[in-house]
């Protein structure tokens, strides 16, 4: 309770914001109690479950792991600033959730792979979702998902592994 | 209907934008200004006298507002649907490990966090009992007045000696399962505002809001109307968050301070804290004659209902019926016993009992089909109900031809064509087998427990249609199931509707949103308050426009002229001409006998499982898992299909790796690192679900629910499909990889193809 109170300065959906935090607050408090941004939800706070799913410098990463020292000075993207993509709309007609709890959290995840490469296979953005828990659909709806966002696997890319 | 293949007919969630953008508000995403924050502190003790708990020193610290214990209750120190012996705060007994001994409210969570952590508290432990063999030991400590054992369960018909004499194979065995955890995602909590005019508004998930509105009424001593619950929306449930949890602290810690309180469970608090489902040891013992007919059938089920009894009995009362579910069976001995334990409590999770009955119902069948040397599908199907028959206590049910409807349909699925056994060619180490399930479960509370429901439709001023239910939506799709209903009875526009769920302010008592009744009873009331409904507005229409009523009918915008579509008068100016409102009480569908616990109407299901085993890991895959399911018509397809693919996971992960692990009464599992629920690696790429929609004739009970019976019959299939494969007849879940090793299985395989290339 001693901790020196610094400031960070944090790009968040692309605009910068000086928080006044002890550094070893994590990430999570900041955007859920700090800036009140709650599409970033809170669940096993031991980043098993991917509901606290944000892109760190575009690669998905959980906020209940990440402290505020580690978040200084780099551009942070929660899902308040992702909006209408091909993602979102997939999993609004394939019906890919149910309580909701988990879908800003996998809608995170799967934007920052498709950002590094927009050509993915099924395999990989699977892969990629296995830190994102559902307990609600039991993934037929974001199989659906990945079915429409993936490529079909070209001779040439297997031909590379 | 083939579920999956008709995605033409399906219909957006009216919540799914808002989910998906992360701009949906959960009760435990609310704060106000100024809100205190509260902890609870638990015994950390599984069993013991509880002599004093110090607080003074917390209650000194600065930023604490209130300390709260067994002393500050002002009304009942007691919560329990069924039974309120779960004590608020513990007064002398502890009972388990997360029995709570004070709450603190204070301006920060780290605060109250610091508070909690120097109250402390002078026990004598007691022996802890740890087992239902233990708890019923003669000279076992008592943890309640009435003893260890919570409820007792019996039937018998025939004459069970006679039936086992006839049978030509017998086969006894005893089946064990897991204490499984919900896992909901949005972790219990919630907000609780003292209002200015002296009542209390609760902002706390529940699967049924009035209920929660008496329980605390007890509680705090106040009048029921003191109080407002706002329930919904809730970010998953499954049964988990049907009992108090965070409310009486929350509550009694508002008042204490008169200032708006805040709580929210840690994921490790709720592990602890919260209800799992019963791990049962089931013994049953089958006989069938040489047709394979069930000549006598025998069931011991023990419970461990843990400490307190939440929904304990009934659950035990719903496995009775479910070790016969859909067969015919002459002669019958069940018997069951609910066991209070110092582990951590069960209660309440879809399936209700069910799942625990039919895994060892479904494995009989599967080993005496195979002692008989004959098809195990072909055996199901000579002993399943026909039509008219009674239900499985012998009450009078409803007709139901579901059982058969499934046999028959699942075999559509493409799993059914592929080999029972199989072994990989590049891998063949890897032994891939497939197994079938049956069931019939039971929707509705049963004979015994009240189980009321009812509606109200209401013209706002504004001219809207609202429709308004107290039933919750914790994601299942209530809301977008009864807007399609809605749609179907006025055909209006989607904006001239609105749906008011989850806040005992603004709508009637409906019952329970639990047992898959939901979806049923919103379809029965809409039939009792559609046809008065629609004859009030066409009445006012008529007076205001002079047009026949005959010439009338509803849609967008207002009433139209019948022929030529034409608007007559708007929703709006029918409001103008005062208010309208159509309500409706009614019961549950209950079977005429008295049978504690029998129900009226069921569902059906069938599931083929196939697996992949890998016999050096002992690693189990599942790899197809296709259902049929009878429940009547289809209302919403994507969430009938989202129901039975997500209760089918749930129950792939209660047959292959769930279980919250306690030792001597005490919680090993803490979090979702030791408790492993399945990934979106773990399951089938796609499941087929085929709905039977047929009904008997003149069946007028409308679409049954489907909220559980897509998570009761898949373990079963798995266990047959594992035992087809790796030729290891599982008994226990979840099942344990060790036994599926065979070191010598490569070796074998490499023999078999060295064999067969030089021979």
């Amino acid at each position: 309770m001693t901790e020196k109170t610094a400031e960070y300065t944090l790009s968040i959906n692309g605009s910068d914001v000086v928080v006044p935090a002890d550094g070893s607050r994590r990430l999570i408090d900041i955007l859920r109690e700090d800036l009140q941004l709650k599409g970033t939800k809170i669940s096993c706070e031991i980043g098993r479950c991917g509901a606290c799913m944000v892109l760190v410098d575009g690669r998905a990463m959980n906020a209940c792991l990440l402290m505020a020292y580690q978040c200084s000075g780099r551009e942070i993207e929660t899902i308040e600033g992702i909006r209408d993509t091909d993602i979102t709309e997939a999993f609004l007609e394939e019906g890919a959730m149910q309580c909701g709890y988990c879908t800003p959290g996998m809608v995170v995840s799967l934007t920052g792979m498709l950002r590094q490469d927009r050509e993915r296979t099924r395999e990989e953005l699977e892969e990629g979702l296995t830190g994102n828990l559902c307990r609600c659909t039991g993934y037929g709806g974001m199989h659906r998902v990945l079915e429409r966002l993936s490529v079909k696997e070209s001779h040439e890319r297997s031909a590379v592994r | 209907m083939k579920l999956n293949d008709t995605a033409a007919s399906w219909r957006k969630r009216p919540d799914g934008s808002a989910k998906i953008d992360g701009s949906f508000q959960y009760l435990t995403d609310k704060e106000v200004p100024g809100c205190l924050h509260a902890r609870v502190k638990r015994s950390g003790i599984p069993h013991a006298r509880l002599r004093r708990v110090y607080t003074a020193e917390a209650e000194a610290m600065p930023g604490v507002r209130a300390v709260l214990t067994a002393d500050d209750v002002p009304g009942l120190n007691g919560f329990g649907i069924a039974d309120p012996n779960q004590p608020v705060f513990v007064r002398d007994h502890i009972r388990f490990e997360a029995d709570a001994v004070a709450a603190v409210a204070a301006d920060t969570p780290e605060i109250a966090q610091a508070a909690l952590d120097v109250i402390t508290i002078d026990v004598e432990p007691l022996p802890v009992l740890d087992t239902p063999e233990k708890a019923l030991h003669p000279e076992a400590v008592k943890l309640h007045p009435d003893g260890n054992i919570l409820h007792e369960t019996f039937h018998e018909r025939g004459d069970i000696q006679a039936g086992f004499a006839e049978a030509a194979v017998v086969v006894e065995e005893t089946y064990e399962t897991p204490r499984q955890m919900h896992v909901f995602m949005e972790m219990e909590g919630g907000l609780f505002v003292p209002e200015t005019d002296g009542t209390l508004t609760v902002y706390a998930p529940t699967q049924h809001g009035y209920k929660d509105r008496m329980q605390l009424s007890r509680i705090l001593g106040w009048e029921e109307e003191q109080i407002r619950i706002v329930s919904s929306p809730i970010g998953g449930s499954f049964g988990g968050k049907d009992e108090l949890n965070v409310q009486p602290f929350g509550a009694l810690l508002a008042l204490a301070t008169g200032q708006p309180v805040k709580i929210h469970y840690s994921r490790k608090e709720s592990v602890r804290a919260g209800l799992k489902r019963h791990p049962m040891k089931i013994t049953m013992r089958t006989g069938v004659d040489k047709d394979g007919l069930i000549t006598a059938h025998e069931a011991l089920l023990v419970s461990d209902t843990g400490a307190y009894a939440t929904l304990g009995g009934p659950v035990l009362q719903f496995a009775t019926e479910h070790t016969i579910s859909g067969y015919i069976m002459p002669n019958v001995r069940i018997e069951g016993l609910a066991v209070y334990t110092n582990n951590g409590i069960s209660g309440e999770f879809r399936g209700f009992g069910g799942n625990q009955a039919l895994f060892a119902l479904e494995g009989q069948m599967d080993r005496l089909a195979e002692k008989l040397g004959v098809d195990p599908w072909e055996m199901r199907r000579r002993n399943l109900r026909q039509e008219n028959d009674p239900g499985p206590l012998g009450q009078r049910v409803a007709p139901n031809d579901g059982p058969r409807g499934v046999w028959e349909a699942v075999q559509q699925s493409p799993l059914w064509k592929r080999p029972s056994f199989s072994r990989d060619k590049q891998e063949p180490w890897i032994v891939r087998g497939t197994g079938a399930s049956i069931a019939m479960h039971g929707s509705g509370l049963g004979y015994g427990i009240p189980d009321p429901a009812g509606g109200e439709l209401r013209l706002t001023p504004e001219g809207k249609i609202e429709a308004a239910f107290g039933h919750e939506e914790f994601g299942q799709g209530l809301v977008g199931t009864l807007e399609i209903m809605l749609l179907r009875h006025f055909h209006c526009a989607e904006n001239d509707l609105l749906m008011t769920i989850g806040d005992t302010s603004t709508v009637p008592k409906s019952g329970s949103s639990t047992a898959s009744r939901s979806t049923n009873m919103i379809w029965q009331a809409l039939e009792y308050l559609v046809p008065p409904f629609k004859n009030t507005l066409f009445k006012r229409a008529s007076a205001l426009t002079g047009a026949a009523v005959e010439n009338m009918e509803t849609g967008a915008e207002g009433i139209r002229h019948k022929k030529s579509g034409a608007l007559l008068v708007s929703y709006r100016r029918l409001a103008a001409e005062g208010s309208l409102k159509e309500s409706t009480e009614f019961h549950f569908p209950l079977t005429p006998d008295p049978v504690m616990g029998g129900h009226f109407l069921y569902g059906s299901t069938a599931v083929i499982a196939e697996v992949e085993v890998n016999q050096l890991t002992g690693t189990v895959r599942v790899t197809g898992a296709d259902h049929a399911v009878a429940a009547g018509s289809v209302v919403n397809p994507l969430g009938y299909l989202g129901q039975i693919e997500g209760g089918s996971i749930m129950a792939l992960g209660f047959t292959l790796t769930e279980d919250a692990v306690m030792n001597d009464g005490v919680y090993q599992t803490g979090n979702l690192d030791a408790y492993l629920i399945p990934t979106i690696q773990d399951v089938p790429k796609h499941q087929a679900v085929e709905a039977v929609e047929r009904l008997p004739e003149g069946d007028t009970y409308g679409p049954r629910g489907v909220g559980e019976i897509g998570s009761v019959a898949l373990a079963p299939a798995i266990c047959e499909a594992i035992y087809q494969a790796a030729g290891v007849r599982v008994t226990k879940l979840p099942v344990e990889r060790e036994k599926l090793i065979r070191e010598e299985a490569l070796l074998e395989a490499w023999m078999d193809a060295e064999g067969a290339e030089t021979g």
